[in-house]
């Protein structure tokens, strides 16, 4: 791509990259979640791919698998905390543990909320980025 | 015929008009008990304030989960359709 | 008719003229423009209906990726769409 798109490119991906960390990591105080903020990752990654080429990334097909296998078992073992009451009991909340602050509003609150955020997270950006990855790498990266 | 498919198209658009102007005021749903269970218990029991976030990661965690295999199974398919593996 | 009223029609008819522009323009880079322009117009409107995160969600999704999906397989096949 043209010499405009690379600038833009580079100033634009630091502040997407914070923009969509937040996004998660703010997940259950604000609007926004795991899917949100993995979907604006993804656009990084898809601008990224745009403005430089695929070939780039061509190494790193396994490694963004790989997080999204990582991702969605985070996400279920997260599920199987609670299995004591039921499929998906949030036992985490308000237990003073990790993540079990007990006022509503706090970073640290929330239980298993924000720790699957993370996964979700994680697992949107690297599946959509791959999505995306491997489409441009199909017959050849002609990048012009 | 080109004309019928204008038609056509204008009267779909005209009735999409009339149920757009048809419909019940925006803010007041019938039913408001799941709303108001999930407004209340949300900050007891979950202990977050984006309610929104505690149906889908908590009450609801079901229909994520297949959310997240509806994306894994995409994702799959994709890998194993384009991808150049080595033989 | 309040403003947010008025603002939220004028965004109805941008985004159907956005929708429409798409499916007219012959330039394909063009239409996928356009198609970008009208997902940003929609999650405005979402925003507006005080839906911020289905707002985030479309902005990631119908704006950034789907424009990325598009200009990858513009590139490999032709901009020009061909007379019927």
């Amino acid at each position: 791509m043209s010499v405009v798109v690379r600038t833009v490119t580079r100033l634009l991906v630091p502040l997407a990259l914070i923009f969509g960390a937040y996004v998660i990591m703010h997940g259950h105080l604000t609007p926004g979640g795991g899917f949100q903020g993995g979907a604006v990752l993804a656009s990084v990654v898809a601008l990224l791919i745009v403005a430089f080429g695929a070939e780039r990334l061509r190494r790193r097909q396994t490694s963004l698998t790989s997080v999204e296998d990582l991702g969605a078992l985070m996400f279920v073992v997260l599920a199987f905390v609670g299995i004591g009451s039921t499929f998906f009991y949030n036992a985490l909340a308000g237990a003073r543990g990790l993540f079990g602050g007990t006022e509503a509003g706090s970073l640290w609150a929330g239980g298993t909320v924000p720790l699957m955020n993370w996964a979700v997270g994680l697992k949107v950006m690297a599946g959509l980025g791959s999505i995306v990855l491997l489409m441009a790498l199909f017959g050849g990266d002609d990048d012009r | 015929m080109r004309w019928l498919r204008v038609g056509a198209l204008l009267v779909v658009f005209g009735l999409l008009i009339a149920a757009a102007g048809w419909m019940r005021p925006y803010g007041e749903p019938v039913r408001t008990d799941m709303d108001a269970y999930f407004l209340e218990r949300t900050p007891e029991e979950v202990v977050v304030t984006n309610v929104v976030t505690a149906v889908v990661f908590d009450y609801r965690g079901f229909d994520t989960l297949g959310e997240a295999t509806v994306l894994f199974t995409a994702v799959m398919a994709v890998a194993l359709i384009l991808r150049r593996w080595r033989r | 008719m309040t403003a947010l009223t008025v603002l939220q029609v004028a965004n109805l008819v941008l985004i159907v003229a956005g929708a429409v522009l798409t499916v007219w323009l012959r330039d394909l880079l063009a239409s996928v423009v356009a198609l970008a322009a009208m997902s940003l117009l929609l999650a405005l409107q979402f925003y507006l209906l005080q839906a911020p995160d289905v707002a985030i969600a479309e902005a990631g999704i119908g704006a950034a990726l789907t424009t990325a999906i598009f200009v990858l397989a513009l590139r490999k096949t032709r901009r020009k769409e061909e007379e019927e």
